[in-house]
Formats: structure tokens, C-alpha cells, sequence
């Protein structure tokens, strides 16, 4: 019986684009993925690679928060092979901090996070190196995944149901069949100078902080506000967990323990070029006087890398730490008119799973087909695979 | 592809610019081996003038006293000393001792090369 | 980072497709305390958006963005310029050596992952015995439960600068070799032994300890080698007496 699979184009391999060439290919279709340049190398690669345990967004954002909760378990069973975990801390600092306790309390119970209240003689006990004058002390279930690898497992898995990953190629403009229907995208090779388009049935914009970029001169439209955070990287592991601040999101508030490193994260703020934002030099002092107040012993580092990454928030004009962290995906056919195109944008790297779930629902949807997200139930093919000649299937 | 390894290659041994001391041993070690097996052949091919009768052998002996060949003579000891001594680092490290001082190793025995070689010189030279 | 401004020219080597390779240089303001990746990546931005780079944590946690600077490996995201060049000087940036050139300064990694793969290199270890025996005491505290991702980054710094690995495609090479010594000692499978018991194992390394010296990770895949030879050994000669299969 002659069956035509739909092909759909998924522009980006970060980790929303990574996750959804995997989830759409498991769930049968073929996947063509354009990255302009390798996998993760733009945000996705640069988070500071804490797994959510959505303590961070209990209280102010908790739609977001029980997301996180959800997707943390899940990536846990299905992404091991990249992610250490060890449980976090969540630490009252100041009177200020420890007055913000009840509330956090309260929130995590709201959202299903599972939290502990421990002494700071506990604390300290499992933290030697955490600042001795913490107030109160909460344990959650915080994690920290290896960026790249993380992406690099779902772009893997998808390659071994048979999508195809084109990195190197930059998706220069889309491709309309003549109609208000993108029917696919000119694609440059970066690696020769050449050019191709490529056609398929549906076309997703997977580019994250790039999504309104991407867009510019379709007619369709997209919110997103790059919104840019500095990390700051120094060459000593001193503690197992990631150590958040007890407060409400706000700058430097969180150091995540990577290999024999220590990242302390992140500041918030609105850039104008996407392509090149620089690390301010004020932005690296603040994040190493917050780093010591949280851990003293961070003052004895060396700084080792100092980076910064474009969250893509969803909305605009508002600040960027009151923008919600949860994920959009749009039919443009609704907003704009413009049928075979789909934006995600928005979302964390804990939940890229969940949204590309979301968006292959979508797809589906729009393609009338309707076929069941698995990608929650089965381990990740491991992330080596990527780079095996057949995607490690036998 | 011209990145891509290749034994055409091996001419890349000898090249020590941003080379560690652990690759000029190497270098060095390749180096004396050949010249002590060019001088290999060479020592067969002298001793074959023995079958030439004494009277050939003796003329080579006088040749042989000449400083030039004397100084020869000298650099066969110092390949075999630079060899040797090199020889005894890459067996140490390989059952574990010392690899994590393998530097200090490498040049106190060379330095122990240079000892010995100097001595071979001074006998050669001013006492025989 | 300061205040201070160099001005530095990026001598950057370029592949489009089958024609030949060549230099093309770039003069870029700089922060002397800015690293390397920032400055190739300012070149894409701002100069020349057909530069192909791999790149992507920025903090040396991934190893995408191993180069040649100055003919010396380097991970580019944590090499401050100032450690390589000075004001009105040169910085040479060349693909890794050894493995094949996708394009400018990108290499394909796909023989030397599925290595690492065949290896059963683990990513997630023990955080204690996860350092080197002699970093005396480093980790030897931790909760046995404790985790943490390992120190290979499998940034292919090693194998570029490997002088054996230049002729042998066939070698393993040091990444490979140190990841089979650590996945040995933590799961005591002997069959890593016997795959890396030949010639184009654990026997090619030639001493030279440039892996070592070029490892941005503490991995000192020369010392884990040499361990490897060790056990090898010892399994040798518990065979030769019939005390393993």
C-alpha cells in the first residue's frame, strides 16, 4: 500500500528543534532539521544546564513551575546518560529571604514539588562550602545535564527513526506556493556557498530567540523578546548540588556544579542584535559578588568563562523577569493567515520535551492525522549516535 | 583529505615547534635510531675488511685514528646513551613510575646523557 | 575582563567545499581578557557570515570549540587572547589537525564519537575516584551516592595534538584510551581491556605526553594510558598463570 509521509522542515537544532525532529519522527513522519550552525550552538548550548525542579517559578510563575516538575522526572528516566543529579538547595540568605519561606513553602506544594525543610547544620553538612550564615534551608529536586549532549540525545533519537539533520545550513528565507502557503525554504549550505529550497508539508520555526528573525519579510509575525543572561564560570567544583537563592527570581541567584566546575547565573536584561550580544564587564562583577555570598569559597577561583545566552520570552514590553517562562506555539494560519507554518518559541531547556510535544500535537492536528506522543515512555538513544554514519541503527 | 591522519605523514614526527619535551624525547629517539643503525651497517661493512686480510684492516685502524672519526665514534656513544637512557623512561612510564614527573625524568636523563658522553670524550680524546 | 583595548589580527583558515584551503586575516578591536571564541565569533558576526565554526556552551563543559591557536590545541571558549598573543599581534586560528574538515574551522567528529561510543565511555561518574589518584584527596569525601558528569568533554584536543595519531587512522587515541581506563576501573569489564590490548591500542601511544599537555579537562589521558598498560599487564601475566580467562 503506497503511503506518502508527511515531511515536515524543522528550522533549528537547539533543543526545542532537536526534540521535536525526534518526537515527529517516532511518531512516523519525515524530518528534514536546517541549523545555521551546529547543534545547540546557539542558546541551548550556553544555559547554565540546571534541570528545573520549578522551585525557581513556585511562586510567581507556577504554570511554569509544575511544568518543570513534570518534564524533571521525565528527562530524568529518559535522559540520564547526560544529567547528574543530586538534589538542590534552595537557601535563606537574609531576614528578607527566610520572610519569603512561607510562600515558597506554600508554592511548591501547589505545584507537586517535592521539598524538605533541613537545618543549617544539615545544610552544611551536605554543603561544607555553602556560606555558614544561611537562615533556612529547603531541599529540592534540582539537577544539572551536560547542554550539548542533552540536545545532541534527542537529535540522535531522532535520527535513528529517520530524521534527517542538516547542520551548517542557514534557512534563508520561506518559501510560498504562490498562495498565503509555505510550501518550504530556500536553504544556503554554509559549508560550500551553495543553495537549494526544500519542500515539505509543513514547516516549523524552531529558532527560539531567532523565531521573529526568521519570519522577517513572510508576513508572519511572532513575539519574542531576547532577553540575554551572563554566566560566569570559575574552576572549582566546591559543592554537589545546584544552591539557589531563597527569593524570588532575581540576578546571581543560582551556582549549579558542572564536572570540576562551578556556574553562577544569570542577570536579565533586553538586547538589540540577537546575533553578537557582548558580556558586559560590570554584569561578570555582580555575578562573582553573588556568587560569594552564596558560597564564600568562590572567592579563592579562578574565573574560567564568562558567556551569555538569549532566553527567548514569549511577549513583549514588559520587563524580562516578569515575562512567563512557559512555551507558545502558533499556527499562523490563525494569527497571520499564512497556512504550513508553525512557531515554538519561548520555554526552558528542562521542558523542551513537553514542547515539542506540544507543537507535533500541533502538527498533527493540522495535517488531520492523529497519532500519540511517545517520547515521554522510552530512553534516549545514546547522544554519541548523533555522529554515528547511520544514527546507530544496525 | 589533507586533515585527516596518513602515514605519508610521518614526517610530522620530526617537527618540534609547540612540541612538549615528552615529543622531543620522541624526535630524539627516532633520530638515534636510525643513525645507530646506519652505523651498524657501517661497523659490518669495516669488519668485512677483515676478510680482506690484516694488511687492509690496518690501514683502516690508522684511518680511524683521526680526530674527525674519533668524533664520530663520539656521537654513536651519545646516540646510544640518548637512546638507551630514553629507552629506560618510556619502559618506567609505561609500568606507572614516574609518569606524572616524566618531564624531570626526561631531562635528568639526559643530563645523565650529556655526563656520559662527556667522559667518553675526555677518555677518548686526552687519555687513550 | 578590564578595560583595556588591543588591536589583534585573526589569521583564520578558511574551506568552502573542494576548493583549496587558505588564510584569511581579520583585524579586530579587542578585550585582551576576552577569549578567543568571542573573537571568531564577532568575526561571523560582524565581518565575514560565511566563517563555519562549532561552537556552543562557551565554558568548556562541551568541547565543541576545540581549534588550533598559534599551532597549539586549544579550547577556544576558555583561552583568554592575552594568553596567546599580545597588543598588534597575530592569532592563528586553524581547524583541529586529524580529523576531517567540514568546513573553515570545522571538523567532522564522527569516527572518534562512535570510538568513545564503542568504548562505553560513561559522561555521569561517582564523584568520588572520579579525579586522578595523585590529586591527593580531591572528591575522596564525597557521598558515595554523589554524581557528577566526568571530565572528558570529547573535545578532540588530544587526538589533534597526538604526534602518533598524525599516521595511525587506525589508533584509537588518547581520548579513547583514557575512556576505556576510566570505564575499566569503574565497571572492572574486561573485555575494554582486550579491545585496547594491540597495536592500534594501548601500544601505539608513543610517550610523547602531548595529550596531556593540550587537555583543557584534567583528563591526562597520558597517565590514564599508561594505567591502562598497567592493567593490561597484569591481565597478561594472571593469564600466562591461568588466574583469568
Amino acid at each position: 500500500m503506497a503511503f506518502s509521509k508527511p515531511h515536515i522542515i524543522v528550522i533549528g537544532a537547539g533543543f526545542t528543534g532537536c526534540a521535536l525532529a525526534y518526537d515527529l519522527a517516532r511518531r512516523g513522519m519525515d524530518v528534514t532539521v536546517i541549523e545555521r550552525g551546529e547543534i545547540a550552538s546557539g542558546t541551548s548550548g550556553r544555559t547554565h544546564g540546571l534541570l528545573h525542579s520549578g522551585g525557581r517559578y513556585c511562586v510567581s510563575d507556577q504554570e511554569s513551575a509544575v511544568e518543570c516538575i513534570q518534564e524533571n522526572i521525565i528527562l530524568r528516566k529518559i535522559a540520564r546518560q547526560c544529567i547528574e543529579f543530586n538534589g538542590g538547595l534552595f537557601v535563606a540568605l537574609t531576614e528578607e529571604d527566610a520572610a519569603y519561606a512561607p510562600r515558597f513553602a506554600e508554592g511548591a506544594a501547589a505545584c507537586g514539588i517535592e521539598i524538605e525543610q533541613i537545618s543549617p547544620q544539615e545544610a552544611l553538612r551536605l554543603e561544607p562550602n555553602l556560606n555558614p550564615k544561611v537562615l533556612t534551608v529547603f531541599t529540592v529536586p534540582d539537577g544539572s545535564f551536560d547542554p550539548l549532549r542533552l540536545a545532541l540525545a534527542f537529535a540522535a533519537s531522532g535520527r535513528y527513526f529517520g530524521a534527517q539533520f542538516h547542520p551548517y545550513h542557514e534557512a534563508q528565507v520561506l518559501v510560498f506556493d504562490g498562495q498565503r502557503r509555505v510550501k518550504g525554504v530556500r536553504v544556503l549550505n554554509r559549508t560550500d556557498g551553495s543553495t537549494r529550497e526544500v519542500h515539505g508539508d509543513l514547516v516549523v520555526n524552531a529558532t527560539g530567540a531567532w523565531a521573529g528573525k526568521v519570519l522577517a519579510g513572510s508576513g508572519a509575525q511572532v513575539n519574542v523578546t531576547p532577553t540575554p543572561g551572563v554566566m560566569v564560570a570559575y574552576d572549582r567544583r566546591l559543592i554537589n548540588r545546584p544552591i539557589n537563592r531563597l527569593t524570588p527570581p532575581s540576578d546571581g541567584d543560582i551556582i549549579i556544579p558542572q564536572r570540576r566546575m562551578m556556574v553562577i547565573g544569570t542577570t536579565s536584561y533586553e538586547a538589540e542584535d540577537v546575533d553578537y550580544i557582548p558580556v558586559e564587564d560590570e554584569q561578570v562583577q555582580q555575578m562573582y559578588s553573588d556568587a560569594v555570598a552564596l558560597v564564600p569559597g568562590v572567592a579563592g577561583c579562578r574565573m574560567r568563562g564568562a558567556y551569555m545566552s538569549a532566553r527567548p520570552l514569549v511577549g513583549k514590553g514588559q520587563s524580562g523577569r516578569s515575562l512567563a517562562r512557559t512555551f507558545k506555539c502558533f499556527d499562523h494560519l490563525e494569527a497571520d493567515g499564512i497556512d504550513g507554518l508553525v512557531t515554538i518559541t519561548g520555554g526552558k531547556a528542562t521542558t523542551c520535551r513537553v514542547m515539542a510535544e506540544k507543537t507535533a500535537d500541533l502538527v498533527c492536528k493540522k495535517l488531520g492525522l492523529s497519532i500519540a506522543c511517545e517520547t515521554h515512555a522510552y530512553a534516549l538513544r545514546s547522544y554519541r549516535d548523533y555522529y554515528t554514519p547511520n544514527g546507530g541503527r544496525p | 583529505m589533507e586533515n585527516q591522519p596518513s602515514p605519508k605523514k610521518f614526517l610530522y614526527w620530526f617537527d618540534p615547534r609547540h612540541r612538549q619535551p615528552g615529543t622531543w624525547a620522541f624526535i630524539l629517539n627516532r633520530i638515534t635510531a636510525l643513525g645507530l643503525t646506519f652505523y651498524l651497517v657501517l661497523h659490518l661493512v669495516v669488519l668485512s675488511n677483515l676478510t680482506k686480510g690484516a694488511e687492509g684492516y690496518d690501514t683502516f685502524l690508522e684511518f680511524a685514528r683521526q680526530p674527525v672519526v674519533k668524533f664520530g665514534e663520539l656521537l654513536v656513544i651519545a646516540a646510544g646513551l640518548i637512546h638507551g637512557l630514553n629507552g629506560l623512561r618510556v619502559v618506567l612510564t609505561t609500568f606507572g613510575i614516574g609518569v606524572t614527573i616524566q618531564r624531570q625524568v626526561f631531562w635528568m636523563l639526559m643530563a645523565l646523557a650529556a655526563i656520559g658522553t662527556a667522559a667518553f670524550a675526555y677518555v677518548m680524546f686526552f687519555v687513550a | 575582563m578590564s578595560h583595556e583595548r588591543w588591536t589583534v589580527t585573526f589569521i583564520v583558515s578558511r574551506r568552502k567545499g573542494e576548493q583549496p584551503p587558505h588564510f584569511q586575516s581579520f583585524q579586530l578591536e579587542v578585550d585582551p581578557d576576552e577569549y578567543v571564541l568571542d573573537g571568531v565569533e564577532r568575526i561571523w558576526a560582524f565581518h565575514d557570515r560565511s566563517l563555519v565554526f562549532r561552537h556552543a556552551c562557551h565554558h568548556s563543559t562541551c568541547g565543541a570549540c576545540g581549534m588550533l591557536v598559534n599551532g597549539v590545541e586549544k579550547l577556544t571558549c576558555i583561552t583568554p587572547i592575552r594568553s596567546v598573543t599580545s597588543n598588534g599581534g597575530k592569532v592563528k586560528v586553524e581547524p583541529l589537525r586529524n580529523f576531517p574538515v567540514i568546513s573553515d574551522l570545522s571538523v567532522d567528529m564522527s569516527t572518534f564519537y562512535t570510538r568513545m561510543e564503542e568504548t562505553c565511555a560513561p559522561q555521569v561518574v561517582p564523584v568520588r575516584g572520579s579525579a586522578l589518584p595523585y590529586e591527593k584527596g580531591l572528591f575522596e569525601q564525597a557521598d558515595p551516592a554523589y554524581e557528577r558528569l566526568a571530565d572528558c568533554i570529547e573535545c578532540g584536543c588530544c587526538i589533534s595534538a597526538c604526534p602518533v595519531a598524525v599516521t595511525t587512522p587506525e589508533y584509537q587515541g588518547p581520548a579513547v584510551l583514557a575512556a576505556a581506563q576510566q570505564a575499566f576501573s569503574l565497571t572492572g569489564h574486561a573485555g575494554l581491556l582486550e579491545k585496547m590490548d594491540g597495536a592500534d591500542g594501548v601500544w601505539r601511544c608513543h610517550s610523547g605526553f602531548e595529550c596531556t599537555a593540550v587537555c583543557p579537562s584534567n583528563v591526562d589521558p597520558a597517565w590514564r594510558i599508561m594505567d591502562l598498560r598497567r592493567k593490561v599487564i597484569g591481565r597478561r601475566i594472571k593469564r600466562l598463570f591461568g588466574l583469568a580467562k
